[in-house]
């Protein structure tokens, strides 16, 4: 546990019911709430029309109700933010994206739109093949398209400031949680793995302005026990689509290992990348995408998945690398094997763990991640 | 079960088979490159190109219809690809992997052209075998068409078409052949029209072909479409479809009912399915799997209308669409009853049979059933469980009035 801060425990109870953080704000500024499933989604334009991005990052209970509609082999990702909208957890939505990186997120909108209809649905589908002068020409292409159905929908166009404030914004932003990783991973007594991710999660949720202060108060009060020792903790490098449950985190801590580096949805693939503030931002918020960490949904020759990692790996000095298997994510499965291979080539210990959303058999999680710790050298357990 | 004498035409299939995995063989060994490409994909340029291509998802059916995916699969589960991967790809892995080849040895490409209108895994699947055989991989990317306008997605794959020609280009070091492109183009008009024609008779009441009849007959124009060969198949095929109507010879002996399908067949099962089916006088009709080979390509303007129609294919379509086109197949064939596979192997075809089974069934009436297994792999099929979908679907048939 680092710090117990006022502004950690608020992250904790926005992240106790993501919902109340939208309902104040709608209620305060009559705005209009946009959710979007994980990630990828040029959330800088949605913001830029005046709408409040709301990241929808899945959750544990009523999974049962997306049970008459989406077959149980289906993405429990998927599953589960479908049965959050059915359950009546996303009440305030007024409009949805979905970012189309599998077969599960192109074919869910048709499900939830005749199930729960929003006033704005909207698939978004960036290119899957990031290398070719094709692919930026048509994701600018797609940035149009999109930004014209946000300006139809707010009945205005949006103007180049606009943007341009959302732009610096999101970057003010990713830069504080990118610094907070940093602090993170060189004291983890002063934040640990666990409030870490949790405030990546609120800071998909909480209105971008209000986070923005919200992580210039904690890094302050954080910097100011500035970190004095570096970590002894046995280092661990996590891989696939999320982090989920967040738990995961807390037994890699009581095994005396720590967090250091990830390429997760709700982790540092959302954090990272930002977008230059000057010339054609459009443009911009392409090539900032076709950049991204690659991923199972956009693998790439140039800058491999298998050797990106590798070099992550050793970048961040990691001790081990867990494998983090979603069930059903179909993407991130073919990659496994190649990647364990190549990272085992390189002398890294690897361990993939099976994790679900909805799944609620923790101690097997737990003793799986205590074992890979173990074998590390970590602090055994009683 | 059923009556009928098999096809003549069954033979000269069974030929092709062997001569076009024969052709595959020689072509590696006369240095003609093999490309290995997807079903939905515009093949024309790969035989324009002088390739040899080469359909790895034929193979998976194939692993399926002999009844040995599970062997297969094995080989890849052991690697860690899990069993809810698609069933095709698991095999093509499994049989890189593997030492022992139950089907044949699956063909080694040259190089990789994947299109990704029809789903995730294929791009997956083509991604790993690229490093595995150590050959260079392309992916012709398609976003999915839903209520936007379509220019937006043509143009981007009519671009990627000509980067394809390039990379083309530069693997064969020989300049793109439009006139070939034009003759190829011709042909896979060609076979499309005559199969468009021989599935038709499923309208007719009683029909000499069904959805089981055409998932024998399909592979020249999945695999073959754009050569010689496949349009001489399908023009022998039509000539004994128009035989048999004349002999009164039909495709199950008392037809009383049509059934539309969705999607792909049960490939260990075909006949177990074709049997039952035929056993309640119930002819599947329809199928838009059967019915996803229907280009015709204008040749005035070859890269562009092979962008519009391999984009627009219903694979690449949004929900409400594939809705329309099965009502659409439905009111074509005047169909009795809908039966919709949940394909767990196949997630994009899959994904929401549910919804639209409902919907379909509040907007025609219809009797609409969906169940579960998967097309290749017998680990989860179950005799009982779909019997206890199907024969109440069955019961309905009788009682529902035929409009
Ligand atoms: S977790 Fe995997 S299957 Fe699920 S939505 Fe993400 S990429 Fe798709
Ligand atoms: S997922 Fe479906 S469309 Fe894709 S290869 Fe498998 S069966 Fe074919």
């Amino acid at each position: 546990m680092g710090l117990n801060t006022e502004v950690l425990k608020y992250f904790n109870k926005v992240t106790e019911d993501p919902g109340q953080e939208a309902r104040r704000w709608k209620e305060e500024t009559g705005g209009k709430v946009l959710g979007f499933l994980l990630t990828d989604v040029p959330e800088e334009l949605i913001h830029a029309a005046g709408f409040l991005p709301f990241g929808i990052y899945g959750g544990e209970k009523g999974m049962s109700l997306a049970d008459a509609h989406l077959q149980n082999w289906t993405c429990s990702y998927v599953r589960s933010c479908l049965a959050l909208s059915l359950g009546g957890r996303l009440d305030f939505l007024d409009g949805l994206v979905i970012p189309q990186r599998c077969d599960a997120t192109r074919m869910v909108m048709g499900i939830w739109n005749n199930q729960k209809p929003l006033s704005f649905m909207n698939n978004f589908r960036p290119p899957r093949q990031v290398e070719r002068p094709s692919a930026k020409r048509y994701y600018l292409g797609e940035l149009k398209r999109f930004k014209k159905e946000l300006e139809e929908y707010r009945g205005l166009k949006i103007a180049d400031d606009e943007l341009k404030k959302s732009i610096q914004l999101y970057n003010s932003n990713r830069t504080l949680l990118l610094k907070l990783f940093d602090l993170h991973r060189q004291d983890s007594s002063l934040l640990s793995s666990r409030e870490l991710y949790n405030i990546i999660r609120a800071s998909m949720i909480i209105p971008r302005e209000k986070l923005k202060g919200l992580l210039i108060r904690l890094l302050d009060t954080l910097n100011y026990k500035s970190p004095q020792k570096t970590d002894q903790k046995i280092k661990i490098f996590i891989s696939g689509t999320f982090l989920e449950p967040l738990e995961i985190a807390d037994y890699i801590e009581e095994s005396g290992g720590t967090i250091v580096g990830d390429d997760l949805k709700n982790g540092f693939r959302y954090i990272n990348g930002n977008i230059p503030e000057e010339g054609d931002l459009l443009q911009n918020l392409a090539e900032g995408q076709l950049r991204k960490i690659p991923s199972a949904s956009f693998d790439n020759s140039i800058n491999p998945r298998r050797n990106f990692l590798v070099n992550a790996v050793q970048e961040k000095r990691a001790d081990g690398f867990l494998l983090l298997h979603l069930k059903y994510c179909e993407p991130e499965n073919f990659d496994y094997y190649d990647i364990q291979q190549v990272l085992k080539k390189a002398g890294i210990p690897v361990q993939k763990i099976e994790t679900e959303f909805g799944d609620t058999s923790l101690g097997q999680l737990r003793t799986r991640v205590q074992a890979f710790l173990e074998m590390l050298g970590g602090v055994e357990l009683v | 079960m059923s009556g009928k004498k098999t096809f003549k035409t069954a033979a000269l299939m069974k030929e092709l088979m062997k001569k076009n995995y024969e052709d595959g063989l020689s072509a590696g060994k006369s240095g003609i490159p093999i490309a290995w490409v997807t079903a939905v994909s515009p093949v024309e340029i790969i035989y324009a190109a002088g390739l040899f291509p080469y359909y790895p998802e034929n193979f998976g059916a194939t692993v399926a219809a002999r009844k040995v995916a599970d062997k297969l699969s094995a080989v890849a589960e052991a690697r860690g690809y899990a069993h809810d991967l698609c069933g095709y790809a698991r095999c093509g892995i499994g049989d890189a992997y593997a030492s022992e080849h139950p089907v044949g040895e699956i063909i080694k490409p040259d190089l990789l052209l994947c299109c990704n209108t029809q789903c995730g895994s294929l791009p997956k699947w083509f991604e790993v075998a690229g490093r595995f055989y150590k050959a260079p991989y392309f992916l012709l990317d398609a976003p999915q068409i839903g209520a936007e306008p379509e220019e937006l997605v043509t143009n981007y794959f009519l671009e990627q078409l000509k980067e394809l020609i390039v990379f083309l280009e530069e693997v064969t070091g020989k300049s793109f052949d439009y006139d070939r492109l034009g003759e190829v183009l011709y042909y896979s008009n060609e076979a499309c029209r005559l199969w468009n024609e021989v599935l038709d008779t499923a309208a007719q009441r009683p029909a000499p072909f069904g959805f089981f009849d055409a998932c024998f007959h399909m592979f020249p124009i999945v695999t073959m479409r754009g050569t010689k060969e496949a349009v001489a198949y399908y023009q022998v095929l039509k000539d004994e479809v128009e035989e048999r109507i004349k002999e009164k010879n039909y495709a199950i002996p008392n037809e009383r009912y049509k059934i539309y399908f969705d999607h792909i067949p049960l490939w260990p099962k075909l006949r177990w399915f074709s049997d039952l089916f035929a056993s309640h006088d119930a002819l599947v009709a329809v199928s838009q799997y059967t019915h996803s080979w229907a280009y015709s390509f204008d040749r005035t303007r070859p890269l562009e209308s092979l962008a519009e129609q391999y984009t627009r294919e219903f694979v690449n379509r949004f929900f409400n669409y594939r809705i329309e086109l099965k009502l659409k197949l439905m009111r074509k064939y005047n169909v009795d009853g809908f039966v919709l596979f949940s394909n767990r192997s196949c997630k994009p075809t899959a994904i929401g049979l549910y919804d639209k089974r409902n919907i379909i069934n509040n907007l025609t009436g219809i009797p609409g059933v969906v169940f579960e297994a998967d097309m290749s792999d017998l680990r989860f099929f179950s005799e009982e469980q779909i019997l206890a979908k199907l024969d109440p679907f069955f019961e309905q048939l009788k009682f529902s009035v035929k409009k």
